[in-house]
């Protein structure tokens, strides 16, 4: 049984167009590659 | 696919033909990024728009400058109606990649419309409000505003499923099943919808999984609760065996029906038709009358103006033409003529020529009428002059100075060059108290007689008429 209290929970307020730059700016765009290539960064780093 | 070290395009090798870095892991997660991707447009080709973003946010994880993931994001998030979230994510793909992006495209429809930006600005607006309402546990604000929403932005799926949940709520369960089939069309692999749809329909087939329709033989009906509303559904109905004289009753109805229908509605109708017909063909009669009439109105008033100009002319010729046809005028002046070659009597022929000269414009005769006029008027002239003269200054010396002016101004006509006649006529004139006719006469006195006693009295005459 669905319980409506609890299903509300997962809705969100929708971002309006005015948040639309706070929202790209704050976008967390780290990716894998970043990952990779700062951990052979440090790798290389302790080889020194 | 460009080296992360140094930004060379790499080779087939695992390492860096540029700088020898090694690439082995970089080009694998280089490759799950893309196939993330891969899977991402299939889910979306099939409509399932949320597996689609899951796929398309692993690709980023994995590689954010994966522009096409990216795009593809954005694109699912705008079908979705969620504008915004479509904007940031087409903004970031063209900060990645300046030129030849179809980002550029997207964000350039979505922003050359000032009014369709509004709305979209609106209808999150009101998605909030709405979201908001719910929290208040104010449900039937909160359904307005959705309702609102989903006819500015029929395709935000996150309305519908919030409509559906309030109508779950509210147990309104087929209108919470029509909301969710509307996700449905738009995302079909959303396990949320897909969760409320299996809950709705549980309630609205209670006894669908307990027992099969056709076990049931003891049911009568299936009940259901729709709205405020129980549903009851007869099963096991069947159908009547129909007698045989059902079947002629039925048909006969039917006949009864039709005939009743012909004769209401398609007979008025055609009945309407041809009284229409008629009224145009009369419409069209008047007209054609109403032209008849004007031309026969035009030529009455024709013949009335022709039969007036006869009438009027009948008039003229009359004036002009005697009792036995002869032209009057020409009468008037024949017997002037045989007047003078029979009588030698000036004065009377006089009178005959006075006749002539009222009866018509001498100007409008006929050569041989002036002719005759003229040598009647030259032997006449000096002796009917004489006589008018004398008669004229007998009335002026009695002082009747309009029977001088008339006998006098006579005599000038017959003879102009009279000098006397005219300087009495002045003096009639004068006398008579007529200014302009004074000196006019004063005038022609100076000129036919220059240099006389008459002439330097005419004009003292003048000067003294001009001073007063």
């Amino acid at each position: 049984m669905i319980n409506f209290e609890e299903e509300l929970k997962k809705f969100h307020p929708s971002l309006e167009v005015e948040d639309a730059e706070e929202a790209i700016y704050n976008q967390d765009i780290t990716d894998m590659a970043d990952i990779l290539v700062k951990m052979l960064q440090e790798t290389k780093t302790e080889e020194k | 696919m460009r080296c992360y070290n140094c930004g060379c395009r790499l080779s087939e090798q695992d390492f860096c033909t540029n700088c020898g870095a090694d690439v082995t892991l970089y080009k694998k997660i280089m490759r799950v990024s893309n196939m993330y991707y891969n899977e991402g447009l299939e889910k979306a080709g099939v409509r399932d728009l949320t597996g689609a973003v899951t796929s398309l946010r692993q690709s980023l994880k994995f590689n954010k400058n994966n522009v096409e993931a990216r795009n593809l994001l954005g694109l699912v998030y705008f079908e979705m109606g969620e504008v915004v979230a479509a904007l940031s994510e087409w903004v970031i793909s063209k900060n990645l990649r300046p030129q030849k992006n179809i980002a550029d495209t997207y964000i350039e429809m979505v922003q050359s419309n000032a009014s369709r930006l509004e709305t979209i600005n609106q209808t999150i607006k009101k998605y909030n409000q709405a979201l908001a309402y719910c929290m208040q546990d104010s449900k039937d604000l909160a359904r307005i505003q959705l309702k609102k929403v989903l006819s500015l932005n029929p395709k935000f799926v996150r309305a519908h499923q919030l409509l559906a949940l309030l109508y779950i709520d509210m147990e309104q369960w087929d209108k919470a099943k029509r909301e969710l089939e509307k996700c449905l069309k738009i995302d079909a692999g959303s396990t949320q919808t897909l969760r409320y749809l299996k809950e709705v329909e549980g309630m609205l087939q209670p006894d669908e999984n307990s027992k099969s329709p056709i076990k049931r033989k003891n049911d009568e009906a299936v009940r259901y609760q729709s709205d405020n509303e129980i549903i009851i559904q007869p099963l096991n109905v069947r159908e009547q065996k129909s007698a045989g004289w059902h079947t002629f009753l039925y048909v006969a109805i039917g006949l009864v029906l039709g005939v009743a229908t012909m004769y209401f509605l398609i007979l008025p109708s055609s009945v309407a038709a041809e009284r229409e017909k008629a009224q145009e063909q009369v419409r069209s009669i008047g007209e054609q009358l109403d032209t008849k009439t004007s031309t026969i109105t035009t030529m009455q008033q024709q013949i009335d103006s022709l039969t007036e100009e006869n009438t009027k002319l009948r008039t003229d010729l009359e004036e002009y033409v005697g009792t036995d046809g002869t032209l009057k005028t020409v009468d008037e002046l024949l017997l002037g003529a045989v007047e003078y070659l029979t009588t030698q009597d000036a004065m009377a022929t006089a009178s005959h020529i006075e006749n002539v000269q009222e009866g018509v414009n001498l100007e409008d005769t006929s050569d041989a009428f002036k002719a005759l006029y003229q040598a009647l008027i030259d032997k006449i002239g000096p002796e009917v002059a004489l006589n008018y003269y004398n008669t004229g200054s007998d009335f002026y010396d009695d002082k009747d100075y309009k029977q001088a002016i008339d006998n006098l101004t006579k005599a000038v006509e017959y003879d102009p060059t009279n000098g006397d006649a005219m300087n009495v006529l002045g003096n009639a004139y004068r006398q008579d108290g007529q200014k302009e006719n004074a000196i006019a006469c004063y005038q022609k006195v100076i000129e036919l007689l220059p240099g006389t006693g008459r002439a330097t009295r005419a004009q003292k005459y003048i000067d003294e008429l001009s001073a007063e």
